[in-house]
C-alpha cells in the first residue's frame, strides 16, 4: 500500500505539471492591435532610431487591414490603405511591412513614386505565430506613420509547401483585375487603375520540410520586384521569405497615355525574370 | 501482444498508480466526439470507404425552422488535435454551452476519419453533393487548398458562411478566443 501511494504521488507529480504547462501553452497571449512587443521595440530602434512614428489611429496616414484569424498562416491577406492621395506635393515615399515574431520580421520594404496615384497595396504574407503585423510609411515630408494588427495564426513558416508549378518559376504576370476605366474626358484627371503583379515562385522559407526526403528545403525566395509603367518607375520592392509563395502585389498606377507595365524580378539565387503587359489607354 | 500485470511488488504498484493517475488527469479517457453537454446534431458519413459524404440538408432545415445559425464541426475519430479541442470544450462546457445557446448556434458534428482526405470528403446539400475543395470554392472559403482536421464552419440557415474560419481549431482553444469565434470577431 505504501508502494502504491508513493508511486501514485510520483506519477501524478510528473503528469499534472506537464498537463498544466500544456494548458498554459495553449492559451496563447492576447494583445491589443496597437500594443508594442519586445521584438518591435528592437526593430523600431534598428530601422527608425529615435524618429517619431505617428501611430494614433486618427492621426496616422496609413491603415492596415488584416484578418484576426486567417485561413492559413502561410497565406495571410494584408491590405494597406494610404489615407492620402499620391501627389507630387505629398506622397508615400517608403513603406515597410513587418511581422514582429517571424524569424525574419521585415517582410518587405517598398520605395514608391507619385506615379502610383494612390499608395494602397495588397499582398499575402506568412505569419509564423501569434504576432503583430505592422505597416510603417514614410511620407515625402519625412514624417513616419504606422498601423498595426494583432494576428492569431500559427505554422505559417512550417506549413507544407505547395510546389506544384516549379517548372514555371519566375513567370511574371500582370493583371488588371478591374480592367481599364472608360475613356475619361480630355480635361479630367486620370484615375488610378488597379493592377496585380504575380511571380510564380515557391518563396521557400528554409523552415519547410520536404515530405519525401524529410530534409528542410533551403530558403529560396524573390528578393526584389521593380515595377514601371512606360519607363517611369512605379515602385521598387525588396522582399523576404515572409511574403507567401507566388508573391503577388496589388497596387494602383496612373496610366498617362499608352504604355507597358513592366516588372524586373530577382530572386535569392540571383536569377532574373521579367514580365510585361501593354496597356492601351486613350 | 499481451499486457501482463506483475502479481506483486513495486512494479505492480507503480503500474496501478500510473493507471490511476492517468484516469485522474484525464489521459486516455477522451471520447472521439463533441462532449454530450453541447447536444450536437451528429451526422455520420455515408458511402464509406470510397467516400465520406455528409448530408447537411436536415441540419439546414432545422436551422431554418428554428431560426438558428450552424456551428459545423468536422472531427476525425483518429485525430489527436480533434481530441484536444473536444477536451477543451468539455473542460469549459459550463461556461461555453450557454454561450453557444445565447448566440443561437445549432451545433452539428460531422464524424470523419483522417483517411478521409479532401478528394474523399463530400458535402451534400439537397441534391448537390460536392467534393471538399469544390464545396469550399463554391462558398468562397479559402481553405479549399488543404483539408485540416478538425475544421469548423459557421453558416447561416442558407449555408452561407458567416465568416472566414482558420484551418484547425488551434487559435480558439481558450474561452476568450472561442467567444471571439461565436461573436464573429474578425
Amino acid at each position: 500500500m505504501k508502494h502504491l501511494l508513493i508511486a501514485a504521488l510520483l506519477v501524478t507529480a510528473v503528469l499534472l505539471p506537464a498537463q498544466t504547462a500544456e494548458a498554459q501553452a495553449r492559451g496563447l497571449p492576447s494583445a491589443a492591435h496597437s500594443d508594442t512587443s519586445p521584438q518591435w521595440d528592437q526593430l523600431r530602434t534598428q530601422l527608425f532610431g529615435q524618429r517619431r512614428i505617428e501611430a494614433d489611429t486618427a492621426a496616422s496616414r496609413v491603415q492596415l487591414i488584416v484578418p484576426l484569424r486567417a485561413a492559413y498562416g502561410a497565406s495571410v491577406p494584408v491590405k494597406i490603405v494610404s489615407k492620402i492621395a499620391q501627389t507630387q506635393a505629398l506622397y508615400v515615399k517608403r513603406l515597410w511591412i513587418l511581422v514582429d515574431k517571424n524569424p525574419s520580421p521585415l517582410a518587405a520594404t517598398l520605395e514608391l513614386t507619385p506615379e502610383l496615384g494612390q499608395a494602397d497595396f495588397e499582398t499575402r504574407i506568412r505569419v509564423d505565430e501569434y504576432s503583430h503585423v505592422r505597416v510603417v510609411t514614410e511620407l515625402s515630408d519625412g514624417t513616419l506613420h504606422m498601423d498595426s494588427r494583432y494576428v492569431k495564426t500559427s505554422g505559417g513558416c512550417s506549413a507544407p509547401p505547395n510546389r506544384s508549378a516549379l517548372n514555371l518559376i519566375g513567370r511574371t504576370v500582370f493583371k488588371l483585375p478591374q480592367g481599364l476605366p472608360p475613356a475619361a474626358a480630355a480635361n479630367s484627371p486620370q484615375q488610378p487603375v488597379l493592377a496585380d503583379v504575380t511571380v510564380v515562385h515557391p518563396n521557400d522559407t528554409g523552415f519547410e520540410l520536404n515530405n519525401q526526403t524529410v530534409m528542410f528545403i533551403p530558403s529560396y525566395f524573390v528578393r526584389s520586384i521593380s515595377v514601371s509603367y512606360g519607363q517611369r518607375k512605379l515602385f521598387d520592392a525588396d522582399l523576404d521569405f515572409s511574403i507567401s509563395e507566388n508573391p503577388t502585389l496589388r497596387f494602383y498606377f496612373v496610366p498617362r497615355g499608352p504604355g507597358e507595365l513592366r516588372a524586373e524580378v530577382e530572386d535569392s539565387k540571383s536569377l532574373r525574370y521579367a514580365g510585361s503587359l501593354p496597356v492601351a489607354v486613350e | 501482444m499481451k499486457f501482463i500485470l506483475p502479481a506483486t511488488g513495486p512494479w505492480r504498484a507503480l503500474l496501478l498508480a500510473a493507471m490511476a493517475a492517468l484516469a485522474i488527469t484525464g489521459w486516455g479517457t477522451a471520447q472521439a466526439a463533441l462532449p454530450a453537454a453541447y447536444k450536437a446534431l451528429v451526422i455520420e458519413a455515408t458511402g464509406q470507404p470510397e467516400r465520406y459524404e455528409f448530408d447537411l440538408s436536415a441540419a439546414l432545415a432545422l436551422a431554418k425552422k428554428d431560426n438558428k445559425r450552424l456551428y459545423v464541426y468536422l472531427g476525425a475519430r483518429d485525430c489527436s488535435y480533434c481530441r484536444r479541442y473536444e477536451a477543451f470544450l468539455d473542460k469549459n462546457a459550463g461556461e461555453l454551452v450557454p454561450q453557444f445557446a445565447s448566440k443561437n448556434y445549432l451545433i452539428v458534428e460531422l464524424r470523419s476519419a483522417l483517411s478521409a482526405r479532401a478528394p474523399k470528403l463530400f458535402i451534400r446539400i439537397g441534391n448537390s453533393s460536392r467534393a471538399y475543395a469544390d464545396f469550399q470554392r463554391d462558398i468562397g472559403d479559402e481553405r479549399a487548398r488543404q483539408l485540416v482536421y478538425p475544421s469548423v464552419w459557421l453558416f447561416d440557415a442558407q449555408a452561407r458562411p458567416l465568416m472566414q474560419m482558420p484551418a484547425g481549431t488551434g487559435t480558439f482553444e481558450t474561452v476568450e478566443e472561442q467567444l471571439e469565434i461565436l461573436n464573429l470577431v474578425q
